[in-house]
């Protein structure tokens, strides 16, 4: 083409992915050390440090509430997110133009705050249960992907469609599973693995919400890096990661990834 | 009449949750801040006549604002090479993109405390190389902060700018060529001033991400360099000062959203494509 | 460059495309292709989708290279010269008005890139506003115009900068039918005033032969035939350009007898024609006749001459009735007068009115 970026360009984005990948491999490299200190490259390969995080009990209890927290909080904001975004898109004029900014409110209001806030009015306030509390934080702070993706899917969705089938003789609920959310698949799957990822790496807003014998795994690194600097943060690390790629590839097998395609 | 209410039953639970886990407790946390029995605005004042307070502020506002100047000249340049790419490495250099988005704030922050610390690799290879005989403390500098989040949020900027650039029309880019505009030319008077809505956008992505957060500075700025996310952590969970938190808390909402509506509608009236 | 001096020379240049070859990646798209523009000509690609036009265009403003071949305009070799060099002005099927630039700044845009001074660039590009009946709406954005509006902006943009060739693409597909002609004598009239060389590429066999001098019909990469409308209309080279102007019938035939300039020629299933050299050229042993709806004349009255068919379906054409017929030489379209409607399923004779027919020498 004719507008093909200069060398000196090229170089500047090469050594830009440089920087974003290399301390990924960096992790990824120092976990597999046979060290007891952090260290690149590995000196000696070994998956002694990955063994040690079921060694250490508040690791092996933060990876499953962790993974309890995000697999809850993706299935109930998708439960209410879905007939929010439904009803968005197909009862527009009854609703009013701002709901659809209450549903952005979540991304605006900083996370630390909504942590915070909730620890004062629902935690210590209302003595919510802690894992009932981070399980409303998170939810709140995945919401606003689930409706924002899916109403993008709905955007687009021919509605015509669905008036043709209830003309058909099918009644709208049915309507709505058989017809309408077929159609926005790929929306339903790239919210829940947005909403996943985002509920599983967070900090900000749990960091509040926690409480004794109760915590999540990125809030228990933090915790263990304060204290212990050695290549078991690196592993769990790895961990983290492969725990979100690996949610992804099962996504991907069971409904198909293809929204990445469009 | 059922059918009147359709949309509203539908909206109501999401409605809902927001509403009473969201608006009420934040507002609530704003209120106590003007409630305080010294004086309606005596938390601020405390605040703001308090040096090491402002400090603070003033260290996380030009963090966020060198990490928002760094990642947008880098995304930029790097978004127009991805954006030119061919088919297949366009989308691997993407999902190479995408990867570190994938990855939680905390992995990504330790990664630079291993690079960076005392016996980290960069000193390592400094020592090794003979640069220097003592290893350089890196750590807890404003410069360390700085570097983790432009790691954090370059992705960002990227992919945001990509999806820009790739929807600028190539039929302009060759209109530009055809009358004899040079490719530096194009770059200048087309394709740049285009891209502008979609650089205020990534620019307020990455200014309220730096500004609100918390992992980066707790792990590489540590005490020293405290900003708003770890001292508003620390009034509430060490001191257990909650007027004083909810008082942070309360600037940060106010400079977000201000950020986040100002900015968007500069980008709004600044788009061409949208009139 | 020049700072876009009016120049009459420079106006007026020859284009000359020898042995052009493209590929996409594997796959060939135009092959060996060759055409000559003379100065001020404007001479129309038309074809389908997929024919090659588009590619030509793209190859000749530089945003392709060739695999072979070379392009020149008056004394340039253009061939690997990077586009925004070549000094063509090219007006887009989708506009391509630059969305943050003023109509003026639109138009001023290939003169400032020419170093033209602020104060000469707006004079001359309200000048060519001026001309395209848009002075008005110098300050508006391209946004807020609308497509016929859109349309003249990027013609005064092409043709501010005086290019020695001029190349429209498509321009006037996203206009609704009665903007489309009166935009085209527009265009053919300012270009006609400018005498500039001008390639127009198009699907649209009735604009292409309207506007142009001469028109390139286009098939899978190759021109099939280059000439003038009259001569496409009257008398196409080969099927596919006669099946392109409408021949719709093409009937094999054999020649059975000659005496002198007369040849008597047979179809499928014994029917017979005669068919004069004089008007028709030399006429081959072995040929097919082509004809329009209307050079096949549905007649059921006495007479033995023509091709015996059975009738199918009639339609209403306005100035004729037009039938579906069967015959020996395989499925024909005829038309047939209007104060003698004839009954489906009847029987008829196709006579050839010899003035509205053609040889093709291929079979």
């Amino acid at each position: 083409m004719t507008t093909r970026p200069s060398p000196a360009l090229i170089a500047i984005a090469a050594l830009v992915y440089v920087f974003l990948v290399g301390p990924l491999v960096i992790v990824i490299g120092a976990s597999l050390s046979d060290t007891t200190y952090l260290t690149f490259p590995p000196q000696g390969l070994s998956l002694r440090w990955f063994e040690n995080i079921f060694e250490i009990t508040a690791f092996r209890r933060t990876i499953v509430t962790s993974l309890q927290l995000a697999f809850l909080a993706t299935g109930l904001a998708l439960l209410i997110g879905i007939p929010a975004a439904y009803a968005l898109n197909r009862y527009r004029i009854q609703l009013p133009s701002w709901l659809s900014t209450v549903f952005v409110l979540p991304i605006l209001v900083p996370e630390i705050v909504l942590g915070f806030s909730l620890l004062k009015s629902v935690a210590v306030g209302a003595s919510f249960p802690i894992f009932v509390s981070l399980l409303i934080g998170h939810t709140l702070l995945v919401l606003p992907y689930c409706v924002r993706v899916i109403s993008a899917s709905l955007a687009s969705f021919d509605f015509s469609i669905e008036e043709a089938a209830i003309s058909l003789g099918s009644p709208p609920a049915r309507t709505f599973f058989t017809i309408v959310l077929p159609n926005v698949r790929a929306g339903v799957i790239a919210a829940f693995i947005l909403a996943f990822i985002t509920s599983i790496n967070d900090v900000s807003t749990s960091l509040f919400l926690t409480g004794p014998g109760i915590s999540t795994l990125p809030i228990q690194i933090l915790a263990h890096v304060e204290q212990f600097f050695d290549p078991t943060i690196a592993s769990v690390s790895v961990l983290l990661m492969f725990l979100t790629v690996a949610v992804m590839a099962i996504v991907e097998r069971t409904l198909g990834l293809t929204f990445l395609a469009k | 009449m059922l059918k009147r209410y359709t949309g509203w039953t539908l909206a109501l639970p999401a409605t809902l949750l927001v509403a009473l886990f969201l608006i009420l407790p934040v507002a609530a946390t704003i209120g106590t801040t003007f409630a305080d029995a010294k004086g309606v605005f005596s938390p601020y004042v405390t605040f703001f006549s308090s040096g090491f307070r402002r400090t603070v502020l003033w260290r996380t506002l030009e963090v966020s604002l060198i990490t928002t100047a760094i990642s947008l000249v880098f995304g930029f340049l790097t978004a127009f090479v991805v954006s030119r790419a061919p088919g297949r490495l366009k989308s691997i250099l993407i999902i190479a993109a995408v990867f570190p988005l994938l990855t939680g704030v905390v992995v990504r922050s330790f990664a630079w405390l291993i690079i960076l610390g005392k016996n980290g690799i960069l000193n390592n290879f400094l020592v090794g190389i003979g640069i220097t005989d003592e290893p350089f403390s890196m750590l807890y500098t404003q410069g360390s902060v700085i570097v983790a989040m432009v790691y954090l949020f370059t992705p960002l900027m990227i992919l945001t700018l990509v999806g820009v650039l790739e929807n600028i029309p190539e039929d302009l880019i060759q209109a530009s060529a055809s009358l004899g505009a040079s490719p530096a030319g194009t770059f200048r008077q087309v394709i740049f001033p285009l891209a502008v809505p979609g650089l205020i956008v990534g620019a307020v992505l990455v200014f309220t991400g730096s500004f609100t957060s918390y992992a980066t500075p707790q792990l590489l700025g540590g005490e020293r360099q405290m900003m708003m996310g770890t001292f508003l952590y620390q009034r509430a969970m060490v001191n257990f000062d909650w007027v004083g938190a909810s008082t942070i808390a309360a600037i940060m909402v106010v400079i977000t959203v201000a950020v986040v509506l100002a900015m968007t509608r500069i980008a709004k009236r600044l788009n061409p494509m949208t009139t | 460059m020049n700072g876009g001096q009016t120049n009459d020379n420079r106006m007026t240049q020859a284009l000359d495309i020898t042995d052009l070859t493209a590929h996409y990646g594997s796959t060939k798209v135009l092959e060996d292709l060759s055409l000559s523009v003379g100065a001020g000509e404007l001479v129309s690609l038309l074809g389908a989708s997929g024919c090659g036009k588009t590619t030509t265009l793209r190859l000749i403003a530089g945003f392709l290279e060739p695999t072979k071949g070379a392009i020149r305009l008056g004394g340039r070799d253009l061939t690997r010269l990077p586009a925004h060099k070549r000094d063509i002005g090219l007006v887009f099927q989708n506009y391509a008005l630059f969305p943050h630039l003023s109509v003026l700044d639109n138009v001023a845009f290939g003169l400032k890139q020419r170093g033209v001074a602020s104060a000469e660039r707006e004079k001359r590009a309200r000048a060519m506003l001026e001309r395209v009946g848009l002075s008005p709406l110098a300050d508006r954005l391209p946004g807020a115009l609308s497509g016929g509006q859109k349309q003249r902006v990027a013609l005064a943009r092409a043709l501010v900068i005086e290019p020695p060739l001029l190349m429209f693409d498509e321009p006037l597909s996203n206009l609704d039918a009665k903007l489309r002609v009166d935009m085209r004598v527009e265009i053919r009239q300012l270009q006609r005033a400018n005498g500039t060389t001008s390639v127009y590429v198009t699907h649209d066999q009735e604009e292409a032969f309207s506007i142009s001098d001469r028109v390139a019909i286009m098939n899978a990469g190759r021109i099939m035939q280059f000439d003038t409308p009259e001569v496409l209309y009257q008398r196409p080279a080969n099927a596919f350009v006669a099946r392109f102007v409408g021949f719709e019938n093409l009937i094999p035939m054999r020649a059975v007898a000659r005496d002198g300039e007369t040849v008597t020629a047979e179809a499928a299933g014994g029917a017979r024609l005669s068919l004069s050299q004089e008007r028709f050229g030399a006429i081959p042993d072995a040929f097919t006749l082509a004809t329009r709806p209307d050079g096949l004349a549905v007649t059921s009255g006495p007479g033995t001459d023509g091709i015996p068919a059975t009738l199918g379906l009639r339609t209403y054409l306005g100035r004729a009735y037009q039938y579906q017929c069967e015959t020996a030489a395989g499925h024909l379209v005829a038309n047939g007068a209007l104060s003698t409607p004839l009954e489906p399923g009847g029987t008829a004779r196709l006579v050839p009115v010899p003035d509205q027919c053609c040889v093709l020498l291929e079979v």
